[in-house]
This record gives C-alpha cells, sequence and structure tokens, in this order.
C-alpha cells in the first residue's frame, strides 16, 4: 500500500516537473537554445508568488496574473537578444548558465540564502488534502498535476492544430526552409520563448505551494528537469509529460522502498542510461527530432 | 619553442617558489601567498578542464566530479584511515583517471555524440557521485572528514608555505603537461577534432583514441588538484567539493583566458581568482558570483576566442593599460592596496585588448602561380583496388542502397552519375568507412574495411572530400594539408608534414594561399583545399563527391584538370558528379545508380546511350 501510494504520489509530482521541462524542451527543439536561465525562471516565478502573496495577501494562485506575463517578457527578450546576437544552441548554453548565476545570487540577495515558505494563512492549499480510501494525496500536488496536464495538453494542440503550431514544427525541422516560406523567425522565437516564460513562471507558482524556497533549489531541479526534457525526447511537450510521471514514479517507488537517498543516484543513473541508450527520447517514434 | 620547456618553465618555477622560500626575507606577506595559492588551484583545474574542453571542443560540465573524488580519496584514506598523504596523491590521480575513461568510454562510443549531450551528461555525473557519498555514509561518516597538517620538511616553513609549493608544483606540471599537448601531434589532433571531427577521422586521425587520452589527462591532473584541495581546505564535505561553481570557475577562466592556448587557462585563473578576493575583501561578498555569471555571459558575446589572442595581437596596448592604471593608483596612493592597483591595472589591460574594434582589411592575395601539370601518360587499368560486393544500406526502414557491386581497378577514374537520392553519396561514405553497410562486403586493395573505424579505412588508402568543404577552420591551410600528412599511414612530424604539404598544395595551385586561413578562400579554391588535404593521404583511391558543384564554367575547367593531373599521378579515381559533359570527357568507366540499385557499368558512350539510363535521367517520355 505504501508503495502504491509512494507511486500515486511520484506520479502527481511528475506532473511539476513534467511542466518544468516543457518549455525547456520546446525551446531546446524549437528554436535550437538550450536556456539555462529557464531554472533562473522558474525561481523568479516562485519567489515572486511567495513575495506577492505575502505582502498583497492574495490568494497565491492568482499571482500568475502578475508573474506569467512578467516571465513572458524575460523570455521573450532573451531569445530576441540571442537572436540579435545570432547566439547558437552551444554558446546559448554557457551565456544562459552565466545568466542563471546570476539570478540565483539576486535572488539570495534579496530574500537570504534561509528558507522561506507562505505562512498558512497566506497560502490554504498547503495543509490540505483529498483522501481515497486509504490514499491520500496532498491538494497541492493535485493542483500541480491539474495545472500541467492542462497546459501540456493546450500546447499539444496548439502546436498541432493551429497554423502558428504548425510553422513553429517547420521551424523545428528546417528554419532555412521555413523562413522561404514566410515563417517570420523574428517574431516566431521570442513568441515561443515568451510561452515558455509564462509556464516556468506557473512552475514556480506550483513548487511555492508545496515548497520552502531556497535559492539553491534552482540546481537541485537541474537533473530531474533535464532527465524529463530529454527522456521525453527533445521538443515533444506530450513525452514530456509520460517521462515526468515516469521520473516521478520511480523516484518515488526508490525513496520508499530503499531510501530517499537512493532515489537521486537511481535517477541520475538513469538519465546516463537514456543519453547513452536513446539520446532521441524514449517516448519519441525512431528520428531524430 | 624547446627553450621554453627546458628552460622557461624550470625558471618560471624557481621564481615563484622564491617568494615562499625567502618570503622573510624579501618581506613577502602570507596573505598574498595564500592568494597566490588559490590561483595556482584553479589553474590546476582550468588547465584540466582545458585539455579537454578546449582543445577538442567537447565542454564538460563535471570538473566537480575531479575535484570531489580526488579531495575524497585524500579525505577518507589520509584523514579518516590514516595512510599516508603522499601516497594519497597517485591513489586519486588513478580513480580519477579511471572515472574520466568510464565517462569517455561510455560517451564517445556513441555515434553522433554532439556537444550538448556531452556537456550534460557531465553534468549529471557529480550529481550522481555526490549522491552516492550522501547514501554510503560509510564513506565519509556522515559528518564531513577532518584532515590534519601532514608532516613536511621542516625547511619549507610554514604549512602555507608547504602548501603553497605543493600546489605550485602541480599547477606547474599541469601547465607543462597542457604546453607539451599543444606542441605535439596529440594537440594537432584535438584542434582537428574541434574544427571538423568526422573529417579528422576520415584523414586518419584516430578520434577515439585522442579523445580518451584527452579525458583521461584532464582527469588525473584534476584529481590531484582535488587532492591537495582537500588538504587546503581541511573539512571535506560533499557540499564543498562536488560544488557547481567548480565548472562555472573553470569555464569562465578558460572563455576569459582563451581555450586554444595552454596559457589561456592560466591568465584566466590569474585575473578570476585575483577579482574575486578583491571582491570578497571590499565586502562585496554577495556581489562576487554575480560578477563572474555576467562576465561569462558578456565574454560569450563579445570574445568568444578570449584574452590570449587578444594580448599577443596587440601587448602594448594591454601593458601601458596596466602600467598606467596601476601606476596611477600606486603614485597617488590614495585608495587601496597593491592587490587593489595590481587587479584594476590587470582589467584596464584586459578591457583594452577585448575592447571591440574594426579589423584591418588584408592585403589581396599575390596573383595565382599554376603548378605545371606532370605529363605522364594516363596508367591503364591494373588490378583490383576496390570491390564492393551486394552492398545494401538500410537507414531505419528507408533503403538507400540495394545490393550494388562495384568494382575499381588501379589508374581508373570511375564516374558515379544518377538522378538524386540514388544513393551515390551514401556508397561514398560506405567507401570511406563512415557508414557501415547493412549488407555485403568492401574490400579495399583486398582488405576487408566493412567493420573498420574510418581512421584505418583512411590508412588503407581510400580518401574523401565532401560536398560542402569543411576545412579545419582554426588552421591555415598549409596546416589543413599537413594534419592528414602527420596522421597518414606514414605518419610524418609537423616540421616534414608542412614542408611536404607545399607540394600537395602546389599540385591544385594554391600555393599563393598556404598561409592563408580557410575563411579567405572562396568555394573553388575550398574544393581544391579538399582535394589537396585528400590527396596528402597518398590514398590508392581518392572519392570526390560532387567537388565540382556551384562552380563556374572556367572553375570546372581548372578542376578537371587538376583530377586529370591525380589520375595521371596512377591514383584510381571515383567521382559523384552531376555534370554529364564532365564525366565524359574524364571518366574511363561510368557507373549508373537509380534508386539504390545499379542500372549501368561499361565506358561513358555505351552507358550513356542506353536506354535505361536516358529514361532514369530524363525521364519516361524522353526516350520514347
Amino acid at each position: 500500500m505504501t508503495t502504491l501510494q509512494a507511486a500515486l504520489s511520484g506520479a502527481l509530482i511528475g506532473g511539476l516537473y513534467a511542466l518544468m521541462a516543457a518549455g525547456l524542451s520546446v525551446t531546446w527543439g524549437v528554436l535550437r537554445v538550450i536556456n539555462l536561465a529557464h531554472f533562473a525562471m522558474i525561481l523568479l516565478g516562485a519567489y515572486l508568488t511567495f513575495e506577492i502573496a505575502s505582502s498583497w495577501r492574495i490568494d497565491p494562485i492568482l499571482t500568475v496574473a502578475v508573474t506569467a506575463p512578467a516571465m513572458f517578457v524575460a523570455g521573450a527578450t532573451l531569445q530576441w537578444t540571442f537572436d540579435r546576437l545570432r547566439i547558437a544552441e552551444f554558446t546559448s548554453l554557457l551565456l544562459s548558465f552565466g545568466l542563471l548565476i546570476v539570478a540565483v545570487q539576486v535572488v539570495s540577495n534579496i530574500w537570504s540564502a534561509d528558507f522561506q515558505r507562505m505562512t498558512g494563512s497566506v497560502n490554504p492549499y498547503a495543509t490540505r488534502s483529498v483522501s481515497l480510501g486509504r490514499l491520500v494525496f496532498p491538494v497541492t500536488t493535485l493542483l500541480a498535476f491539474a495545472f500541467a496536464a492542462v497546459l501540456i495538453a493546450g500546447a499539444h494542440l496548439v502546436m498541432r492544430r493551429t497554423f502558428v503550431g504548425r510553422a513553429m514544427r517547420a521551424f523545428a525541422q528546417d528554419r532555412t526552409i521555413a523562413a522561404a516560406f514566410g515563417i517570420d523567425h523574428g517574431r516566431i522565437g521570442p513568441l515561443v520563448a515568451g510561452c515558455a516564460g509564462a509556464s516556468a513562471a506557473i512552475a514556480g507558482m506550483l513548487f511555492a505551494l508545496s515548497n520552502a524556497l531556497t535559492p539553491a533549489t534552482a540546481y537541485e531541479w537541474f537533473g530531474i528537469v533535464f532527465a524529463v526534457v530529454i527522456l521525453g525526447g527533445i521538443g515533444h511537450v506530450v513525452g514530456t509529460l509520460a517521462a515526468g510521471v515516469l521520473v516521478g514514479v520511480l523516484s518515488g517507488v526508490v525513496s520508499v522502498l530503499v531510501s530517499p537517498a537512493a532515489a537521486p543516484f537511481v535517477l541520475f543513473s538513469t538519465i546516463v542510461l537514456a543519453l547513452l541508450l536513446r539520446p532521441q527520447g524514449l517516448f519519441t517514434a525512431g528520428g531524430t527530432r | 619553442m624547446r627553450w621554453r620547456s627546458v628552460v622557461a618553465f624550470p625558471l618560471a618555477i624557481a621564481a615563484l617558489a622564491t617568494l615562499s622560500l625567502y618570503r622573510e626575507t624579501m618581506g613577502f606577506p602570507l596573505f598574498y601567498l595564500g592568494v597566490l595559492t588559490s590561483v595556482l588551484f584553479w589553474t590546476t583545474q582550468a588547465t584540466s578542464w582545458n585539455i579537454l574542453s578546449g582543445y577538442s571542443g567537447y565542454f564538460s560540465f563535471g570538473q566537480a566530479a575531479y575535484v570531489g573524488v580526488g579531495a575524497y580519496t585524500t579525505a577518507v584514506l589520509y584523514g579518516r584511515h590514516g595512510v599516508n598523504f603522499y601516497l594519497t596523491i597517485p591513489v586519486a590521480a588513478v580513480l580519477c583517471a579511471l572515472l574520466a575513461a568510464a565517462i569517455g568510454g561510455l560517451a564517445f562510443r556513441l555515434r553522433s555524440l554532439r556537444g550538448e549531450i556531452f556537456a550534460l551528461l557531465t553534468l549529471a555525473v557529480p550529481f550522481i557521485l555526490a549522491a552516492l557519498a550522501r547514501i554510503n555514509s560509510t564513506i565519509d561518516g556522515g559528518q564531513g572528514i577532518i584532515l590534519a597538517v601532514p608532516p613536511f620538511p621542516a625547511g619549507l616553513g610554514l604549512f602555507q608555505d608547504f602548501l603553497y609549493l605543493i600546489s605550485l608544483l602541480l599547477a606547474g606540471a599541469a601547465v607543462w603537461v597542457a604546453y607539451a599537448i599543444q606542441h605535439s601531434r596529440f594537440g594537432w589532433a584535438l584542434s582537428a577534432i574541434r574544427d571538423a571531427e568526422d573529417v579528422a577521422e576520415g584523414l586518419g586521425v584516430a578520434t577515439f583514441r585522442y579523445k580518451m587520452l584527452a579525458i583521461v589527462a584532464s582527469g588525473a591532473i584534476g584529481g590531484v588538484g582535488g587532492s591537495i584541495y582537500a588538504l587546503q581546505i581541511g573539512f571535506v564535505t560533499v557540499e564543498s567539493v562536488f560544488s557547481l561553481t567548480v565548472p562555472l570557475f573553470v569555464i569562465v577562466m578558460s572563455v576569459l583566458g582563451g581555450r586554444s592556448h595552454w596559457l589561456g587557462p592560466v591568465i584566466g585563473a590569474g585575473l578570476v581568482v585575483l577579482l574575486q578576493d578583491r571582491l570578497s575583501a571590499s565586502g562585496l561578498e554577495s556581489w562576487r558570483l554575480i560578477v563572474l555569471g555576467a562576465a561569462l555571459a558578456v565574454l560569450v558575446v563579445i570574445a568568444p576566442d578570449g584574452l590570449y589572442h587578444r594580448l599577443r595581437a596587440q601587448p602594448w596596448l594591454a601593458l601601458a593599460a596596466f602600467a598606467v592604471v596601476t601606476g596611477a593608483l600606486w603614485t597617488s596612493g590614495v585608495w587601496g592596496v597593491p592587490l587593489d592597483w595590481i587587479l584594476l591595472g590587470a582589467l584596464a589591460g584586459a578591457v583594452a585588448s577585448i575592447w571591440p574594434r574594426r579589423p584591418r582589411a588584408s592585403a589581396p592575395a599575390p596573383a595565382p602561380a599554376v603548378a605545371e601539370p606532370t605529363g605522364t601518360p594516363p596508367a591503364a587499368a591494373g588490378g583490383v583496388l576496390v570491390e564492393a560486393r551486394n552492398v545494401a544500406k538500410y537507414f531505419g526502414g528507408v533503403r538507400a542502397l540495394a545490393d550494388v557491386t562495384l568494382t575499381v581497378r588501379e589508374g581508373e577514374l570511375v564516374g558515379l552519375v544518377g538522378p538524386n537520392g540514388s544513393g551515390k553519396t551514401t556508397l561514398v561514405s560506405l567507401l570511406a568507412g563512415t557508414l557501415r553497410p547493412t549488407r555485403g562486403s568492401i574490400q579495399v586493395a583486398g582488405r576487408d574495411i566493412s567493420g573498420l573505424s574510418p581512421h584505418r579505412v583512411a590508412h588503407a588508402g581510400v580518401a574523401r572530400t565532401y560536398q560542402i568543404p569543411r576545412p579545419f577552420g582554426s588552421m591555415t591551410v598549409r596546416d589543413n594539408v599537413a594534419i592528414a600528412l602527420m596522421f597518414g599511414r606514414q605518419p610524418l612530424p609537423l616540421a616534414q608534414a608542412r614542408r611536404a604539404a607545399e607540394q600537395h598544395i602546389a599540385f591544385v595551385g594554391l600555393s599563393h594561399l598556404a598561409g592563408a586561413l580557410p575563411t579567405a578562400l572562396n568555394l573553388h579554391q575550398r574544393q581544391l583545399l579538399e582535394i589537396a588535404r585528400a590527396l596528402a593521404t597518398s590514398p590508392r583511391v581518392l572519392l570526390l563527391d560532387e567537388a565540382l558543384a556551384g562552380l563556374n564554367p572556367a572553375e570546372i575547367d581548372s578542376a578537371v584538370e587538376v583530377i586529370r593531373r591525380i589520375q595521371r599521378s596512377g591514383t584510381a579515381v571515383v567521382i559523384v558528379e552531376h555534370l554529364l559533359r564532365v564525366v565524359n570527357q574524364l571518366a574511363t568507366r561510368v557507373v549508373v545508380l537509380d534508386r539504390g540499385t545499379c542500372l549501368a557499368d561499361g565506358d561513358p558512350k555505351t552507358v550513356m546511350s542506353q536506354p535505361e539510363v536516358i529514361r532514369a535521367y530524363l525521364g519516361k517520355r524522353a526516350h520514347a
């Protein structure tokens, strides 16, 4: 029973990892930019939620009305800069690594390196839970999973059904040809990166609902989120959700059956194996990207 | 160049050693020695990183793995189990070398390993090791390990002196290794890998072996550095050694200093450590990482090649900036301590040399001197050189080649033609060993090559050119060709290879550009460079993959002349070409491919008049 509980809780937490990873995956797959600053945007989103909800006394979920547009602008501006400077995949990794370090230190200077958590009166969700028979699920993880599922399904539909989505996929496959068919590189890049930024803000809000915040968390996400991106297949949002759930279940079950300390070890070993055996992702059909 | 390794390195180390040995006589403050020790530690780490990541271009985010494993080896063996400290250093080196070999052995075996995947893979390694150390609290007792001061010769002075001297020895050794690698065949191989890996492999460079050597050297040096670092910090925990700031620091240092030169990481380490130390001393501790992260972001954009090359181009400007700023602060003496003055001077020098300015227009190259064609008559077709039998190649479910049989005899010039998508380039890649056949066998000079890696196929006597020329961007035309001679069947040392390269460059008529970088060449010249480079491997058979694509009629005529001379010199040639005029003019035999099968094979006139060939080329109606 505890194993089942752990697996289901893990799956729900996996939704949050998937949401964190989705933006990174899309910007990597479509725009060919490995944006480590995505973690900075999640972190900023989480801290802004904490700050706004605590000082304005509003429902923490409503803070995304402020943080999502802010991170949209941040993501779009960053992408606009990348495009202007003609920054390639690899350089973007280095540049955004620098930006991430700066952002984490700035957060640490403003909010200190200590743990920060919204008080019970500000965050009513933290203490509630839903029970199904003997299984208990905190409301925060249910919320996180629901947000992730809806957003990722929405993103998938947009990519499949709309003109913008088709343009993005064309752009991902061959940007020169796509440009020759009239897809405006200068507009689609910032748009996609902006949406990724907004998703980072939402992921940050969901993280802040259920966790205490410390600046170094940004580095702790690194491993899990990249595992999800790569396992899901770079640029495949639905694959990201599946991979997130898989990773969540795996860490949950290992934590219960072996020890919580063993979870990261199993997880990172999985990433290494995945990178070696299927660098194109577990949930993609053969071809690369 | 030799005097440096024999005289200059020991002299520099001796000079730096006197700072500690005669510290009291010179009145050199102990505090400065601490800063220098830190510079030396980071010099070692950045150099270790640079040997793999700077020279070969495979960026690693996993430097903390070596620091961590090295520090833990010494901490556990010496700190907990009382093993002799000096014995733990080689153990750390071996363990880290093994770790590096494991990472490289896994990663570099991957076909189509991309740089970003390698970077992420190495990013995961320190996390795994840190998690492992946390799980097994039997390793460090769960509380971290305290290291006592080990016994050292009394004549050295204080512990700080000992630490400084041992760090100096290690950093000196690391920099010397980096210097030696850069000035050897090994260094050239790594540069070729950074510029164009599969081209290097195709020219005979054993890329896997050199990458493994580089990662193992990097690991061993990093591990020894970590082992001494354990002593320096005195208290080893998972957090203190497996930290993400290690890769940040080494990457910033190497990018700042310059990655393609052994001196780059040294310059970077000096500047970054001094900056970090001064920021802490000025009470700006919380700004240290902000400044460093921002520096990385800005440098990647404005000076990706680093300080070293800028300094070398304009040493006096930087020196003047340094002298003016440091001198002014020193004489006025209103603010700061000497280290502040030196730092600000060095920063001024760095900014002066990095400051973007317009490059001067280069002088136009002198007129080409065309080499006289050698007048030997075409060699008659001889014994079988290449024999591909029933070769098939599938990409997943897509059939690129089904059952193709092709023989090339000595002295032949075979034209390989066929519509787009008929499998010509696939066949060339199979013959050159870049792809492995799904079925069938390929023999070159009686030797089966279908399982060999491309550099061995190159040694067996197959050379190819690429449809889109891929020169080594960081090397001159002469060195591009010299690489092929340095790693050929009979490897030549650099100086001889450069001399011999002149001959091949003259053969294709590029002598006037021998000292130019590939960016200065037009398409035609680049294609001639491809040919010269391929010829330098002294191939038995040369595969030319659309070497004339995109040329104007005059250029085509000159290229045709070069190809004819190659055939006269006795090398068999397979030419993939769409221009039937050229094929008819040159080829002694024509092979037509269509949708992965061999449609016709014979002398040009007969083949070109066959109805199936006309149909394949011009469509069904044309023949009717």
